[in-house]
Protein backbone atom coordinates (compact mmCIF):
# COMPACT_ATOMS: atom_id res chain seq x y z
CA UNK A 1 0.00 0.00 0.00
CA UNK A 2 2.58 2.44 1.02
CA UNK A 3 4.49 1.50 -2.44
CA UNK A 4 1.75 2.58 -4.29
CA UNK A 5 1.32 5.73 -2.36
CA UNK A 6 5.05 6.23 -3.65
CA UNK A 7 4.44 4.99 -7.32
CA UNK A 8 1.35 7.93 -7.09
CA UNK A 9 3.34 10.43 -5.24
CA UNK A 10 6.18 10.01 -7.99
CA UNK A 11 4.17 10.05 -11.05
CA UNK A 12 2.55 13.71 -9.38
CA UNK A 13 5.86 14.67 -8.82
CA UNK A 14 7.08 14.15 -12.56
CA UNK A 15 3.53 15.84 -13.60
CA UNK A 16 4.71 18.75 -11.38
CA UNK A 17 8.73 18.55 -13.17
CA UNK A 18 6.95 18.19 -16.64
CA UNK A 19 4.68 21.06 -16.03
CA UNK A 20 7.23 23.39 -14.91
CA UNK A 21 9.46 22.95 -17.92
CA UNK A 22 6.89 23.19 -20.65
CA UNK A 23 5.19 26.00 -18.88
CA UNK A 24 8.04 27.88 -17.65
CA UNK A 25 11.18 26.57 -18.16
CA UNK A 26 10.69 25.92 -22.00
CA UNK A 27 7.22 26.59 -22.75
CA UNK A 28 5.89 26.95 -26.51
CA UNK A 29 7.43 29.66 -28.44
CA UNK A 30 5.61 31.89 -30.93
CA UNK A 31 8.41 33.66 -32.99
CA UNK A 32 6.32 33.89 -36.33
CA UNK A 33 3.06 34.93 -35.49
CA UNK A 34 -0.06 36.10 -37.33
CA UNK A 35 -1.29 39.40 -37.11
CA UNK A 36 -4.57 38.28 -36.34
CA UNK A 37 -3.44 37.36 -32.73
CA UNK A 38 -1.85 40.84 -32.22
CA UNK A 39 -2.72 42.43 -28.74
CA UNK A 40 -5.74 44.82 -29.48
CA UNK A 41 -3.83 47.88 -28.89
CA UNK A 42 -1.53 47.06 -31.63
CA UNK A 43 -4.53 45.95 -33.60
CA UNK A 44 -6.17 49.63 -32.42
CA UNK A 45 -2.94 51.51 -33.61
CA UNK A 46 -2.68 49.42 -36.69
CA UNK A 47 -6.22 50.54 -37.98
CA UNK A 48 -5.20 54.40 -36.83
CA UNK A 49 -2.19 54.03 -39.29
CA UNK A 50 -4.54 52.86 -41.97
CA UNK A 51 -7.20 56.06 -41.23
CA UNK A 52 -4.03 58.41 -40.98
CA UNK A 53 -2.82 57.23 -44.46
CA UNK A 54 -6.37 57.53 -45.76
CA UNK A 55 -6.42 60.77 -44.83
CA UNK A 56 -3.98 61.90 -47.72
CA UNK A 57 -4.55 58.64 -50.34
CA UNK A 58 -8.10 58.69 -50.05
CA UNK A 59 -8.09 55.29 -51.38
CA UNK A 60 -10.54 53.36 -49.55
CA UNK A 61 -9.82 50.08 -51.28
CA UNK A 62 -6.27 50.47 -50.23
CA UNK A 63 -7.36 51.43 -47.01
CA UNK A 64 -9.64 47.60 -47.28
CA UNK A 65 -6.42 45.69 -48.41
CA UNK A 66 -4.37 47.12 -45.54
CA UNK A 67 -7.43 46.23 -43.38
CA UNK A 68 -7.29 42.60 -44.63
CA UNK A 69 -3.90 42.32 -42.82
CA UNK A 70 -5.27 41.97 -39.41
CA UNK A 71 -7.64 38.76 -40.48
CA UNK A 72 -10.92 37.77 -42.33
CA UNK A 73 -12.78 40.26 -40.40
CA UNK A 74 -15.54 42.80 -42.14
CA UNK A 75 -12.72 46.21 -42.76
CA UNK A 76 -16.01 48.40 -41.52
CA UNK A 77 -16.11 45.89 -38.65
CA UNK A 78 -12.86 46.39 -37.57
CA UNK A 79 -12.59 50.10 -37.80
CA UNK A 80 -15.69 49.98 -35.62
CA UNK A 81 -14.32 48.06 -33.19
CA UNK A 82 -10.81 50.15 -33.18
CA UNK A 83 -13.63 53.46 -32.61
CA UNK A 84 -14.86 51.75 -29.77
CA UNK A 85 -11.06 50.51 -28.40
CA UNK A 86 -9.76 53.91 -28.65
CA UNK A 87 -12.76 55.66 -27.11
CA UNK A 88 -12.30 53.07 -24.01
CA UNK A 89 -8.12 53.78 -24.25
CA UNK A 90 -8.84 57.60 -24.00
CA UNK A 91 -7.05 58.35 -27.62
CA UNK A 92 -6.92 61.72 -28.76
CA UNK A 93 -9.87 63.28 -30.37
CA UNK A 94 -7.99 63.55 -33.60
CA UNK A 95 -7.16 60.37 -33.73
CA UNK A 96 -10.98 58.76 -33.14
CA UNK A 97 -11.74 61.05 -35.81
CA UNK A 98 -9.49 59.73 -38.28
CA UNK A 99 -11.16 56.15 -37.42
CA UNK A 100 -14.81 57.59 -37.66
CA UNK A 101 -13.38 59.08 -41.13
CA UNK A 102 -12.33 55.82 -42.07
CA UNK A 103 -15.46 53.46 -40.54
CA UNK A 104 -17.62 56.11 -42.62
CA UNK A 105 -15.31 55.91 -45.84
CA UNK A 106 -15.33 52.28 -45.98
CA UNK A 107 -19.09 52.06 -45.23
CA UNK A 108 -20.06 53.74 -48.15
CA UNK A 109 -17.41 51.82 -50.50
CA UNK A 110 -18.21 48.64 -52.04
CA UNK A 111 -15.44 46.38 -53.04
CA UNK A 112 -14.67 46.28 -56.69
CA UNK A 113 -16.21 49.31 -57.53
CA UNK A 114 -14.23 52.24 -57.75
CA UNK A 115 -16.19 55.64 -56.48
CA UNK A 116 -16.77 57.95 -59.23
CA UNK A 117 -16.87 55.59 -61.86
CA UNK A 118 -19.44 54.88 -64.01
CA UNK B 1 10.59 -10.22 -2.08
CA UNK B 2 9.64 -6.46 -2.52
CA UNK B 3 13.06 -5.37 -1.38
CA UNK B 4 14.41 -6.95 -4.08
CA UNK B 5 12.46 -5.07 -6.87
CA UNK B 6 14.34 -1.42 -5.58
CA UNK B 7 13.28 1.37 -5.64
CA UNK B 8 12.96 1.57 -9.58
CA UNK B 9 8.69 2.28 -9.61
CA UNK B 10 9.47 5.78 -8.42
CA UNK B 11 11.90 6.32 -11.23
CA UNK B 12 9.06 5.15 -13.36
CA UNK B 13 6.19 7.18 -11.72
CA UNK B 14 8.57 10.28 -11.66
CA UNK B 15 9.02 9.87 -15.57
CA UNK B 16 5.35 8.49 -16.40
CA UNK B 17 4.29 11.86 -14.40
CA UNK B 18 6.67 14.10 -16.69
CA UNK B 19 6.07 12.74 -19.68
CA UNK B 20 2.02 13.43 -18.89
CA UNK B 21 2.69 16.91 -17.84
CA UNK B 22 4.60 17.61 -20.88
CA UNK B 23 1.87 15.95 -23.13
CA UNK B 24 -0.47 18.70 -20.67
CA UNK B 25 1.66 21.69 -21.30
CA UNK B 26 3.01 21.32 -25.28
CA UNK B 27 -0.05 19.37 -26.80
CA UNK B 28 -2.97 19.84 -24.78
CA UNK B 29 -3.13 23.14 -23.25
CA UNK B 30 0.37 24.74 -24.13
CA UNK B 31 1.03 28.41 -23.86
CA UNK B 32 -1.03 30.50 -25.80
CA UNK B 33 -0.07 33.70 -27.18
CA UNK B 34 -3.38 35.71 -27.61
CA UNK B 35 -2.42 39.45 -27.20
CA UNK B 36 1.24 39.05 -28.97
CA UNK B 37 3.33 42.32 -29.94
CA UNK B 38 4.70 43.29 -33.72
CA UNK B 39 8.01 42.27 -32.77
CA UNK B 40 7.16 38.73 -32.81
CA UNK B 41 5.08 38.89 -36.34
CA UNK B 42 6.31 37.14 -39.10
CA UNK B 43 9.00 38.41 -41.07
CA UNK B 44 6.69 39.37 -44.11
CA UNK B 45 4.10 40.45 -41.91
CA UNK B 46 6.70 43.00 -40.27
CA UNK B 47 7.27 43.84 -43.84
CA UNK B 48 3.60 45.11 -44.21
CA UNK B 49 3.45 46.46 -41.12
CA UNK B 50 6.50 48.98 -41.72
CA UNK B 51 4.89 49.55 -44.66
CA UNK B 52 1.81 50.80 -43.02
CA UNK B 53 3.69 52.72 -40.58
CA UNK B 54 5.38 54.50 -43.46
CA UNK B 55 2.04 55.24 -45.13
CA UNK B 56 0.85 56.88 -42.03
CA UNK B 57 3.89 58.81 -41.79
CA UNK B 58 3.85 60.21 -45.10
CA UNK B 59 0.27 61.47 -44.54
CA UNK B 60 1.04 62.56 -40.82
CA UNK B 61 4.56 63.57 -41.30
CA UNK B 62 4.50 62.68 -37.00
CA UNK B 63 8.14 61.36 -36.99
CA UNK B 64 7.95 60.96 -33.02
CA UNK B 65 5.14 58.60 -33.69
CA UNK B 66 6.58 56.80 -36.56
CA UNK B 67 9.72 56.37 -34.22
CA UNK B 68 7.78 54.72 -31.74
CA UNK B 69 5.72 52.52 -33.83
CA UNK B 70 8.97 51.28 -35.41
CA UNK B 71 10.08 50.15 -32.18
CA UNK B 72 7.91 47.97 -31.67
CA UNK B 73 9.24 45.90 -34.28
CA UNK B 74 12.41 45.58 -32.32
CA UNK B 75 15.09 45.96 -35.80
CA UNK B 76 18.27 47.06 -34.53
CA UNK B 77 18.43 49.80 -37.16
CA UNK B 78 15.17 51.06 -38.02
CA UNK B 79 16.12 53.31 -40.70
CA UNK B 80 18.47 50.97 -42.55
CA UNK B 81 15.23 48.04 -42.16
CA UNK B 82 13.09 50.61 -44.23
CA UNK B 83 15.28 51.23 -46.72
CA UNK B 84 16.44 48.13 -47.26
CA UNK B 85 12.94 46.56 -48.05
CA UNK B 86 12.10 50.16 -49.99
CA UNK B 87 15.07 48.56 -52.15
CA UNK B 88 14.02 45.30 -52.33
CA UNK B 89 10.72 46.76 -53.53
CA UNK B 90 12.49 48.08 -56.24
CA UNK B 91 14.46 45.43 -57.25
CA UNK B 92 11.54 43.13 -57.44
CA UNK B 93 9.76 45.55 -59.12
CA UNK B 94 7.07 46.72 -56.17
CA UNK B 95 4.89 49.38 -55.60
CA UNK B 96 6.70 52.63 -56.33
CA UNK B 97 4.94 54.90 -53.89
CA UNK B 98 5.45 52.37 -51.54
CA UNK B 99 9.14 52.22 -51.57
CA UNK B 100 9.34 56.08 -51.64
CA UNK B 101 6.73 56.21 -48.52
CA UNK B 102 9.58 54.16 -47.07
CA UNK B 103 12.32 55.94 -48.32
CA UNK B 104 10.94 59.04 -46.89
CA UNK B 105 10.38 57.53 -43.26
CA UNK B 106 14.06 56.20 -43.36
CA UNK B 107 15.52 59.76 -44.42
CA UNK B 108 12.83 61.11 -42.25
CA UNK B 109 14.40 58.69 -39.37
CA UNK B 110 18.02 60.56 -40.26
CA UNK B 111 16.71 64.29 -40.39
CA UNK B 112 19.24 66.33 -38.97
CA UNK B 113 18.81 69.99 -37.95
CA UNK B 114 19.16 72.38 -40.28
CA UNK B 115 22.73 73.72 -41.27
CA UNK B 116 24.71 76.31 -42.92
CA UNK B 117 26.17 73.90 -45.14
CA UNK B 118 25.19 70.64 -46.61
CA UNK B 119 26.60 67.20 -44.30
CA UNK B 120 28.79 65.61 -47.40
CA UNK B 121 27.94 62.63 -48.73
CA UNK B 122 30.92 60.53 -48.42
CA UNK B 123 30.95 60.89 -44.49
CA UNK B 124 31.00 58.03 -42.43
CA UNK B 125 28.31 57.10 -40.59
CA UNK B 126 30.35 56.80 -37.29
CA UNK B 127 30.99 60.58 -38.07
CA UNK B 128 27.44 61.64 -38.46
CA UNK B 129 25.92 62.34 -35.08
CA UNK B 130 22.49 61.33 -36.03
CA UNK B 131 19.52 62.94 -34.30
CA UNK B 132 16.89 63.89 -32.30
CA UNK B 133 13.40 63.07 -31.45
CA UNK B 134 10.89 65.11 -30.26
CA UNK B 135 9.04 64.01 -27.68
CA UNK B 136 6.05 63.32 -28.90
CA UNK B 137 3.05 65.35 -27.17
CA UNK B 138 -0.80 63.86 -28.37
CA UNK B 139 -2.79 65.79 -26.03
CA UNK B 140 -6.50 66.92 -27.24
CA UNK B 141 -8.20 70.01 -25.64
CA UNK B 142 -12.01 69.16 -26.59
CA UNK B 143 -14.43 66.83 -25.72
CA UNK B 144 -16.94 67.27 -28.37
CA UNK B 145 -19.09 64.17 -29.14
CA UNK B 146 -18.32 62.52 -32.12
CA UNK B 147 -21.33 60.76 -34.45
CA UNK B 148 -21.28 58.07 -37.09
CA UNK B 149 -24.36 57.99 -38.60
CA UNK B 150 -26.16 55.19 -38.55
CA UNK B 151 -23.03 52.89 -37.06
CA UNK B 152 -22.87 54.52 -33.43
CA UNK B 153 -22.01 57.46 -31.49
CA UNK B 154 -18.89 57.58 -28.86
CA UNK B 155 -17.97 60.49 -26.88
CA UNK B 156 -13.99 60.45 -26.28
CA UNK B 157 -12.31 61.64 -23.18
CA UNK B 158 -10.17 65.00 -23.12
CA UNK B 159 -6.86 63.22 -22.43
CA UNK B 160 -3.97 61.87 -24.57
CA UNK B 161 -4.35 58.85 -26.23
CA UNK B 162 -1.37 55.98 -26.91
CA UNK B 163 0.96 57.38 -24.80
CA UNK B 164 1.72 53.37 -23.62
CA UNK B 165 2.83 53.20 -27.11
CA UNK B 166 5.07 56.78 -27.79
CA UNK B 167 8.13 56.94 -25.62
CA UNK B 168 9.58 60.04 -24.88
CA UNK B 169 12.96 60.67 -26.30
CA UNK B 170 15.39 63.09 -25.22
CA UNK B 171 16.98 65.18 -28.21
CA UNK B 172 20.84 65.25 -28.40
CA UNK B 173 22.03 68.19 -29.87
CA UNK B 174 25.24 67.30 -32.76
CA UNK B 175 28.35 67.54 -31.98
CA UNK B 176 30.39 69.90 -34.82
CA UNK B 177 32.28 67.69 -37.09
CA UNK B 178 35.25 68.12 -39.81
CA UNK B 179 35.28 65.77 -42.49
CA UNK B 180 37.87 64.91 -45.14
CA UNK B 181 35.67 62.79 -47.81
CA UNK B 182 38.11 62.80 -50.68
CA UNK B 183 41.51 63.77 -51.17
CA UNK B 184 39.98 67.35 -53.20
CA UNK B 185 36.75 68.19 -50.78
CA UNK B 186 36.97 69.00 -47.49
CA UNK B 187 33.35 70.30 -45.56
CA UNK B 188 33.00 71.44 -42.65
CA UNK B 189 29.39 70.25 -41.18
CA UNK B 190 28.68 73.43 -37.93
CA UNK B 191 27.37 72.97 -35.12
CA UNK B 192 23.59 73.97 -35.93
CA UNK B 193 21.43 76.56 -34.23
CA UNK B 194 17.94 76.53 -35.02
CA UNK B 195 16.81 73.09 -35.17
CA UNK B 196 14.31 72.15 -37.64
CA UNK B 197 13.49 68.27 -38.53
CA UNK B 198 11.18 69.00 -41.25
CA UNK B 199 12.18 69.43 -44.69
CA UNK B 200 10.20 72.25 -46.00
CA UNK B 201 9.74 71.23 -49.84
CA UNK B 202 7.98 72.71 -51.74
CA UNK B 203 6.03 70.88 -54.15
CA UNK B 204 6.33 71.71 -57.91
CA UNK B 205 9.24 73.72 -57.65
CA UNK B 206 11.93 71.58 -59.76
CA UNK B 207 15.25 71.10 -58.12
CA UNK B 208 17.87 72.67 -59.57
CA UNK B 209 21.64 71.38 -60.34
CA UNK B 210 24.04 73.66 -57.93
CA UNK B 211 26.90 71.77 -57.84
CA UNK B 212 28.52 69.27 -59.85
CA UNK B 213 32.22 68.16 -58.86
CA UNK B 214 34.66 64.94 -59.32
CA UNK B 215 34.82 62.31 -56.38
CA UNK B 216 38.62 60.79 -56.08
CA UNK B 217 38.45 58.52 -53.19
CA UNK B 218 41.00 55.98 -53.88
CA UNK B 219 39.74 54.32 -50.63
CA UNK B 220 36.21 53.76 -52.66
CA UNK B 221 36.62 50.27 -55.14
CA UNK B 222 33.97 51.59 -57.21
CA UNK B 223 33.04 54.85 -58.50
CA UNK B 224 30.05 56.39 -57.39
CA UNK B 225 27.48 58.89 -58.32
CA UNK B 226 26.48 60.63 -55.66
CA UNK B 227 23.22 62.76 -55.57
CA UNK B 228 21.77 65.20 -52.79
CA UNK B 229 18.59 66.66 -53.15
CA UNK B 230 17.82 69.63 -50.56
CA UNK B 231 15.04 72.59 -49.96
CA UNK B 232 14.95 76.31 -50.57
CA UNK B 233 16.24 76.09 -47.11
CA UNK B 234 18.78 73.77 -47.26
CA UNK B 235 17.14 70.89 -45.55
CA UNK B 236 17.65 67.41 -47.13
CA UNK B 237 14.98 66.27 -48.72
CA UNK B 238 14.51 61.82 -48.29
CA UNK B 239 12.17 60.56 -50.76
CA UNK B 240 12.18 61.89 -53.93
CA UNK B 241 12.42 59.52 -56.92
CA UNK B 242 15.70 59.54 -59.13
CA UNK B 243 15.74 58.60 -62.87
CA UNK B 244 18.83 56.93 -64.18
CA UNK B 245 19.60 55.54 -67.74
CA UNK B 246 21.95 54.40 -70.09
CA UNK B 247 22.74 53.12 -73.21
CA UNK B 248 21.10 49.64 -72.41
CA UNK B 249 19.24 49.98 -69.05
CA UNK B 250 17.45 52.16 -66.97
CA UNK B 251 17.74 52.60 -63.00
CA UNK B 252 15.45 54.37 -60.61
CA UNK B 253 16.25 54.81 -57.13
CA UNK B 254 15.23 57.15 -53.83
CA UNK B 255 16.48 59.37 -51.54
CA UNK B 256 16.56 58.45 -48.04
CA UNK B 257 17.68 54.97 -48.85
CA UNK B 258 21.26 56.02 -46.86
CA UNK B 259 19.91 58.17 -44.37
CA UNK B 260 23.43 57.25 -41.87
CA UNK B 261 24.92 59.39 -44.82
CA UNK B 262 22.40 62.03 -45.05
CA UNK B 263 18.34 61.70 -45.52
CA UNK B 264 18.52 63.65 -49.13
CA UNK B 265 21.43 61.97 -50.52
CA UNK B 266 21.16 58.85 -53.05
CA UNK B 267 24.05 57.12 -54.45
CA UNK B 268 24.21 54.58 -57.72
CA UNK B 269 27.11 52.32 -58.67
CA UNK B 270 28.52 54.17 -61.80
CA UNK B 271 30.16 51.33 -64.36
CA UNK B 272 33.07 52.96 -66.08
CA UNK B 273 32.65 53.73 -69.68
CA UNK B 274 29.30 53.81 -69.45
CA UNK B 275 27.03 57.11 -70.06
CA UNK B 276 24.76 57.99 -67.92
CA UNK B 277 21.60 60.28 -68.22
CA UNK B 278 20.08 61.55 -64.58
CA UNK B 279 16.52 62.84 -63.94
CA UNK B 280 15.17 64.16 -60.49
CA UNK B 281 11.10 62.66 -61.06
CA UNK B 282 9.80 65.72 -59.32
CA UNK B 283 10.93 67.95 -61.76
CA UNK B 284 14.44 69.87 -63.16
CA UNK B 285 16.73 70.13 -66.30
CA UNK B 286 17.90 65.94 -66.70
CA UNK B 287 21.87 65.81 -66.45
CA UNK B 288 23.00 63.93 -69.11
CA UNK B 289 26.50 62.62 -70.51
CA UNK B 290 27.74 61.60 -66.88
CA UNK B 291 30.91 59.07 -66.93
CA UNK B 292 33.35 58.25 -64.64
CA UNK B 293 36.37 60.31 -64.19
CA UNK B 294 40.33 59.29 -64.41
CA UNK B 295 41.66 59.86 -61.26
CA UNK B 296 45.95 59.67 -59.88
CA UNK B 297 47.30 58.43 -57.19
CA UNK B 298 49.98 60.00 -55.57
CA UNK B 299 52.41 57.39 -56.48
CA UNK B 300 50.87 58.15 -60.47
CA UNK B 301 48.59 54.84 -60.79
CA UNK B 302 44.69 56.51 -62.13
CA UNK B 303 41.52 54.80 -60.69
CA UNK B 304 37.48 55.83 -61.78
CA UNK B 305 36.09 58.13 -59.70
CA UNK B 306 32.88 59.20 -59.43
CA UNK B 307 30.46 62.38 -59.79
CA UNK B 308 28.91 64.54 -56.70
CA UNK B 309 25.89 66.04 -57.88
CA UNK B 310 23.88 68.72 -55.67
CA UNK B 311 20.25 69.72 -56.22
CA UNK B 312 18.74 72.36 -54.33
CA UNK B 313 15.11 74.09 -54.93
CA UNK B 314 15.27 77.96 -55.95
Amino acid sequence: MSRRLWFILAILAGLGLGLLYGWVINPVKYVNTSPDSLHPDYKTDYILMTAEAFRTEGDPALAARRLAFLGATPPVEMVQQAVVYAGQAKYATADIELLIRLAQALQSWTPGVTPGSP
Amino acid sequence: MEDRRGPWFLLTGLILGAALGLLYSWVLSPVKYVDTAPLSLRADFKDTYRKVIAAAYASSKDIGRARARLALLDDSDPAQALAAQAQRILAEGGSSADARSLALLAGGLGQRPASSETPAPSQKPSLLPLTPTPSPTLTATASPTLTVTPLFTITPSPTAGLTQLLPSATPTRPTPTLTVTSATRVRVTPLPTQPSLTPTLTPGLPFVLKERSKVCDASRLDPLLEVQLNDAAGNPVPGIEIRISWTNGEDHFFTGFKPEVNPGYADFLMTPDTTYNLQIQDGGAPVSGITTVVCTQPDGQTYPGGWYLKFSQP
